[in-house]
């Protein structure tokens, strides 16, 4: 039997639960998105793929894709630690780009900043090589719906 | 860097598009240039899909699109022309949904030029110019002028032998 991802996502987030999360998101599984857990905290990797270069020059992932990256974590972060898990809508992102991401694996984590009835805010810092030098952080708001 | 003609803006985004390999996956393509403003195409495919349950398109997959679409806006610019610009920062509105089975289409503007940095504006839509789904803003840094000879290779008469 298959489970739509509304009813995966009412599973414990292990890291088999995201796993399966991310396969059921188109978008996600053609970036190639996956998940570990470490320490209690989940971390997003984006592989690094020759499909994914913004930038040949350099080459440099494109600067698009590391924000779909980090969006996509933002929202299963919140996911996770949601008490009733569901989809969230996203209503807005803003992105700073620090420097680009080069040809290699991309990592990101979140944080919810701040999680209301409604609305909740979430940031997320993504790097390649030292996490306290991050090549992009970014901001979201989702709406949580079906919360009126 | 002078002010390209119309049919060279055409020849520079066509060739850009090209050389950018995720921008050529997903054929992103141009689709009108109007003047100073710029629209490009990102066809439907299923993987583009964020949700499944409704077959809505990823709020990253427009994200993608509009910062393919404001970068590039550079070259319709007749008073910045062709140039490597890294972006500094966008920012994305989710107004709507992007419904399934549609292409998108995005447009960008640049519309402020200092000394160093390039202002620019767009939005995404689907069925109608008049009904965004997405709005978008952003500054990209002036960096250094394109070599030409990238983008227009066969026409160039300084390319070396």
């Amino acid at each position: 039997m298959t489970l739509s991802l509304e009813e995966l996502l009412q599973r414990n987030p292990d890291a088999e639960t995201l796993k399966l999360w991310l396969k059921k998101v188109p978008y996600a599984s053609f970036l190639g998105i996956e998940a570990e857990v470490r320490g209690g905290d989940i971390l997003f990797i984006l592989p690094d793929d020759e499909r994914l270069i913004g930038n040949p020059g350099l080459p440099a992932i494109h600067g698009g894709v590391v924000g779909a990256f980090m969006e996509q974590a933002a929202a299963f972060h919140l996911i996770a630690r949601m008490n009733r898990p569901v989809l969230p809508k996203i209503i807005d992102f803003s992105l700073d780009y620090l420097r680009p991401a080069r040809l290699r694996p991309t990592y990101a984590q979140c944080v919810v900043t701040r999680q209301g009835r409604q609305i909740a805010n979430v940031s997320v810092s993504a790097w390649q090589v030292h996490s306290d030098e991050p090549n992009a952080i970014a901001r979201a708001h989702f709406l949580i719906p079906g919360t009126d | 860097m002078r002010r390209l003609s119309h049919s060279e803006k055409v020849r520079a985004i066509e060739a850009i598009s090209e050389q950018i390999p995720h921008a050529r996956l997903l054929g992103i393509c141009l689709e009108r240039i109007d003047g100073e403003e710029l629209t490009m195409k990102m066809p439907y495919r299923d993987e583009l899909v964020g949700n499944p349950q409704t077959g809505a398109i990823h709020g990253g997959a427009l994200t993608v699109l509009l910062d393919q679409t404001l970068g590039i806006a550079s070259v319709c610019c007749d008073q910045v022309g062709p140039m490597l610009t890294p972006t500094l920062d966008l920012r994305i509105d989710h107004l709507g949904v992007a419904p399934a089975g549609r292409d998108i289409f995005a447009v960008g503007r640049v519309y402020r030029v200092t000394r160093r940095i390039v202002f620019v504006e767009g939005f995404a839509y689907c069925e109608s110019r008049e009904r965004s789904i997405a709005r978008a803003t952003g500054s990209w840094v002036l960096m250094s002028e394109v070599d030409s000879r990238t983008l227009f290779p066969a026409h160039s008469p300084e390319t070396p032998v």
